[in-house]
């Protein structure tokens, strides 16, 4: 039973990925570009997603990641004269080198704790970022003004960026539903004394994943800002971002491989047919719909589609 | 040969002091049994030998190897695992995989063997046909027993299993007994943590006596019982 829904969850997977290699083939521009935007979303929400969907750690400052990943491409294409590609994979290397460096005191802190501690942290990159060319003298975020990268080529390129990112944070989070290590995670989610009590190194995992979800948010932001030709710190750094990390993942239905990408997708999707008409009226909407989501929907939008399918009961 | 050595344990909460230069030793295939009135220290000791709380002073030691100061986890993974008394679980896995996790992780397990040692262990306690439950639903003396099988599964040669009996019915007490036994048969040495004299009686080959964070007596079961100071501490001044 527990097999055949795999399977079939296994394929549609795969079908779905495959229209959406094939649908550049099919759909003009402004499809494309809100595709990649949607991914982007799902990519950051879908990280986020590894560490609180699974460990149960809710990180307040994913955003430092994101900022990094933006400069740190930026910095390798512009400074250093190395291609995007490699800029980019770089970029996210030295997000997760720094992840394990701020993880490795920060995880120790417990619920609220660390939610806050990462928060404060974000808020402090977010000076530092602003303030770093002033401070050392080495030209690299342009303070409050930002950068402007080379101008890249089109959009179609960071369509199928997005997408492949997007597509590995999915993957680890469908191993994780499988795996040794996703057990363990989940373990240390569900009662984190009784986890170290059985055996599991709760740190050491959650800094593993803390620093794969690290690596994927780097990335988005460092194709994102090349994509843009334009970054700066504030925005990079901004907490704006972490709270619709945080919204979509748990609209979509936070511990769920699937979810954050469908919360990415209707939330990107609202925002494009509500917002741009009305602004005000939107932001009242998400408000509502983040005081509603958790209240009426605990498992989010996932586990709607759960309930549909009847796998397993909500309050399982 | 001794396995688990407690030498001048002191568990220090603020000026409280759980814990008084408490020595404890025990030998392989025994069954210690402690007791002591509430707030007396008993699970103090157990969190302060399975590394969830940091001594004050003194130490513990394994098979001859100092382990305090190890994490938890690494304590676990050396063989010792515990128990909790208020029956601790992973609400929302189901009771199948609670037990995994202590296969997987303190057994060192890949997930097929972690799985089938885990189904063996399930149907050791009596819950074989529990396992695909998600763990919350379970009653509380199904969640010792889950309790108990995911320590089991750990691999651990020492278990400590903190009042692993209370508030079971006379016929569930006299299961829990036969289960017990069949835990020792199979080559485990147990600290026992039990306010049931008689399921005590029935388990210990030695019975540590425990008083505001004190030893107050330790030898044979019923030697123990007929101590004065023991009387004293449990039904007060009137009955020695
Ligand atoms: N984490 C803690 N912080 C402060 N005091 C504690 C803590 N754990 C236990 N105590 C205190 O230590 C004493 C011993 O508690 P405990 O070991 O739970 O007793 P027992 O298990 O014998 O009933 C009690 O007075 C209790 O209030
Ligand atoms: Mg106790």
């Amino acid at each position: 039973m527990a097999r055949r829904v795999e399977l079939s969850w296994g394929l549609f997977a795969l079908l779905v990925l495959a229209i959406l290699l094939a649908l550049p083939l099919g759909a003009g521009p402004y499809a494309i570009r809100l595709a990649a935007v949607i991914f982007m979303w799902a990519a950051l929400a879908g990280s986020w997603n590894l560490l609180a969907g699974y460990a149960g750690a809710v990180d307040l400052g994913p955003v430092v990641y994101h900022g990094i990943g933006a400069f740190g491409t930026a910095a390798l294409m512009m400074r250093a004269g190395l291609p995007f590609l490699v800029s980019v994979a770089l970029a996210g290397g030295v997000a997760a080198a720094i992840a394990f460096v701020i993880g490795t005191p920060t995880l120790r802190l417990r619920g609220a704790y660390f939610a806050i501690g990462t928060l404060a942290l974000a808020e402090s990159a977010k000076q530092l970022a602003l303030a770093w060319d002033r401070l050392t003298g080495i030209p690299l975020t342009g303070g409050s003004a930002g950068i402007s990268l080379p101008l890249s080529a089109g959009y179609l390129p960071f369509y199928y960026l997005m997408l492949t990112v997007m597509a590995c944070v999915t993957l680890t989070a469908l191993w994780l539903e499988r795996s040794k290590f996703g057990y363990g995670l989940r373990a240390i989610g569900e009662n984190d004394r009784l986890a170290e009590a059985s055996g599991v190194d709760i740190h050491a995992l959650k800094r593993r994943v803390y620093m794969a979800s690290a690596l994927f948010i780097a990335w988005t932001g460092g194709i994102e800002g090349y994509w843009l030709s334009y970054i700066n710190a504030a925005e990079a750094f901004g907490t704006a971002i972490t709270f619709q990390m945080v919204v979509m993942a748990l609209l979509g239905g936070l511990g769920t491989p699937f979810g954050p990408l469908l919360g990415a997708a209707f939330l990107t999707l609202a925002s494009e047919f509500l917002g741009t008409r009305f602004v005000y009226h939107y932001l009242i909407g998400i408000g509502l719909i983040i005081v509603i989501i958790p209240l009426f929907m605990p498992a989010g939008l996932a586990g709607l589609v759960r309930l549909v399918r009847r796998e397993r009961p909500l309050t399982a | 040969m001794t396995l688990l050595e407690c030498r001048g344990v002191t568990k220090a909460f603020g000026s409280l002091v759980a814990l008084k230069e408490v020595d404890l030793a025990l030998e392989e295939g025994e069954t210690l049994g402690i007791i002591g009135p509430n707030g007396a220290g008993k699970s103090t000791l157990f969190n302060a030998i399975a590394g969830l709380l940091p001594l004050t002073a003194g130490d513990v030691h394994y098979r001859g190897r100092r382990i305090s100061g190890l994490p938890t986890h690494a304590v676990c993974r050396l063989g010792i695992a515990k128990t909790f008394q208020i029956p601790q679980l992973f609400p929302r896995l189901t009771v199948l995989e609670n037990v995994m996790i202590g296969a997987l992780y303190g057994g060192g397990e890949g997930l097929g063997k972690a799985r089938g040692a885990a189904a063996d262990w399930l149907g050791f306690v009596g819950l074989a046909d529990r396992g695909g439950l998600p763990a919350a639903t379970l009653t509380v003396s199904e969640r010792r027993r889950l309790d108990l099988a995911r320590v089991l599964a750990t691999g651990a040669t020492v278990l400590l299993l903190d009042e692993n009996m209370a508030g079971l019915t006379q016929k569930e007490m006299e299961a829990a007994l036969t289960l017990l036994r069949a835990v020792r048969e199979r080559g485990k040495s147990l600290v026992v943590i039990e306010h049931v004299m008689r399921a005590i009686v029935g388990i210990a080959d030695r019975v540590l006596v425990l008083n505001y964070g004190e030893k107050i007596a330790e030898g044979h079961p019923h030697e123990v019982m007929q101590d004065p100071t023991v009387i004293k501490a449990y039904l007060g001044e009137a009955y020695a």
